[in-house]
């Protein structure tokens, strides 16, 4: 395997765009990172496209070539990748891979979702699914692991609320972000219930919106940029669905960040800032302790000590992370790795953390048997 | 108990007054499973059915609040059920009836009662765990 570097990125805001459909946000995504980057469409040997919904809310398909076509990306081959909450980050895996064996001198990653039409519902597993049947949606789901997580280690509801208020805080300074306004923590307590302890401002919002990068062998990325951020490691895995499971923990954030340090030779001491899967405010608390960011059961003390906010030990979710932004699910995790090219290039305003070098981006989708069905982890440096 | 409703999915319990899930064992590794599993996943044997305890413990839980999916109530609650005797930890719908009396390590009972509708949006017989003990409801 070869080195690899990201070359160029592009990304729209994530929230409402009502008046440009799925094909129409890809394209203008991969335009810019073409752009970014400063290659030509026919330079591209690959591009692989995430998208979760669009089969079953649009009835539409092998939407990546319409995407890539936009862009002028022709007769290469293009994948269609869908892996849940993951999809954009499996794409990235699948595209590295391809660039790292030498199969492909240059690959293009690319994410795009939309998720705001009207009587949306709850997310769930696959109605074919028995947990489904008898009632698991996604906020139950979380609910669950946030009761138990209270329940075991003593986490409060104010310190899971104090996830929302931290990430509205960094959104802030996002323009990119759909939901901008600095919230409290008696806010999000007193929001509409959703599945107890969760309110509605401890749920990340639907959203649409999509994100592009350009992958490139590290011995051409010279070419093209002064600023190469090289892939470190990247790791998917999926759920061991052990019984009985673990809900107090997420045993595949262990075992897939435990391979990616490996991958990269670094730890977690080593991390400049991490972009995590908060869909859910108990989310990012057990990725606190998943990734090794804080010990086991420490997750709600380590918000609480403002470790993870700008300026703190270890910032998570500059971006506002998923709380804030919103969750386009195809693109949710391309936009997670974007927004630590940016903090590694130097680029991110008034979010950046001075100095940044390493970055990690950890995703996870879908429920199966009290586990996770796929996880990733990312990690780039510059 | 409304006897000519189908169940949720095939196969997975048996109804009446003393309903019991049916979960399957592997006779190789003597692993159990619900729902039963094509073969077994550790040792790709046949496995056979079994029936497992109608009493467990419960394990963690959540109330969902807002409009659900299959006509369940609104409020209704789900959780995880260890079923010692088996060895197993199970999700399981809670009886909607019961949500206040839900706590970490209580004794639950299993039950089979005509809850919400199927994927076809007919009425249809669901299982689940109730705080109560005794007797068909």
């Amino acid at each position: 395997m070869r080195p690899v570097d990201i070359i160029g990125v592009g990304i729209t805001n994530f929230g409402k765009h009502i008046e440009k459909s799925l094909v129409e946000l890809g394209g203008k995504v991969a335009v810019e990172a073409l752009k970014d980057a400063g290659v030509k469409p026919s330079q591209i040997n690959a591009g692989f496209f995430a998208n979760m919904q669009a089969g079953s809310l649009f009835s539409d398909f092998t939407i990546g070539q319409n995407v890539f076509y936009q862009a002028g990306i022709n007769s290469v081959p293009v994948f269609n990748v869908e892996n849940a909450c993951t999809s954009g980050s499996s794409a990235f895996n699948l595209a590295w891979m391809g660039v790292a064996s030498g199969a492909y001198d240059m690959a293009m990653v690319l994410g795009a979702e939309k998720l705001i039409i009207p009587n949306l519902g709850l997310m769930q597993a696959g109605t074919s699914e028995l947990d489904t049947l008898e009632g698991m949606v996604v906020p139950n789901a979380f609910a669950m692991r946030a009761n138990l997580h209270m329940a075991t280690y003593g986490t409060t509801k104010e310190q899971l609320a104090m996830v929302s208020v931290k990430n509205r805080r960094h959104a802030s300074m996002n323009p990119l972000a759909q939901f901008r306004n600095p919230i409290t923590v008696e806010e999000v307590l007193n929001a509409p219930m959703i599945a107890d302890p969760l309110t509605r401002l401890s749920c990340c919002p639907n959203a649409d919106g999509a994100a592009a990068l350009v992958l490139c062998a590290s011995e051409l990325s010279g070419r093209y940029t002064s600023k190469p951020i090289r892939v470190a490691g990247s790791v998917l895995v999926s759920g061991s669905y052990k019984n009985p499971c673990n809900l107090a923990q997420w045993e595949a954030d262990k075992r897939a960040s435990s391979i990616a340090y490996e991958m990269a030779g670094l730890g977690p001491e080593d991390l400049d800032a991490v972009e995590c899967h908060d869909a859910f405010t108990i989310s990012e608390i057990l990725h606190y302790e998943g990734l090794g960011l804080c010990p086991e059961g420490e997750g709600g003390r380590f918000i609480e000590s403002g470790a993870t906010t700008l300026g703190g030990k270890i910032p998570v979710n500059l971006s506002g992370g998923l709380l804030s932004k919103g969750h386009p699910l195809g693109a949710t995790a391309v936009a997670q790795i974007i927004e630590g090219v940016r903090q590694l290039r130097g680029e991110a305003g008034s979010l950046q953390v001075d100095g940044a070098k390493v970055f990690m981006a950890e995703c996870m989708g879908a429920d199966k048997a009290g586990d996770v069905k796929t996880c990733s982890v990312n990690i780039i440096t510059k | 108990m409304n006897n000519d409703l189908k169940p949720v999915m095939e196969g997975i319990f048996e109804a009446g007054p003393s309903p019991q899930l049916i979960g399957a064992i592997c006779p190789e590794c003597q692993q159990k499973f619900f729902p039963k599993p094509m073969v077994c996943p550790q040792c790709l044997g046949e496995v056979q059915d079994i029936k497992l305890s109608p009493v467990g413990k419960l394990y963690t839980y959540a109330i969902l609040r807002t409009k659900a999916m299959y006509k369940l109530p609104q409020p209704y609650a789900v959780g995880w059920v260890d079923l010692e005797a088996d060895g197993l930890r199970i999700f399981t719908l809670l009886d909607p009836e019961k949500i206040e009396d839900l706590d970490f390590g209580k004794k639950v009972f299993l039950r089979v009662g005509p809850i919400g509708v199927d994927n076809n949006g007919e009425a249809c017989l669901r299982y689940y765990f109730t705080t109560q003990d005794g007797g068909d409801k």
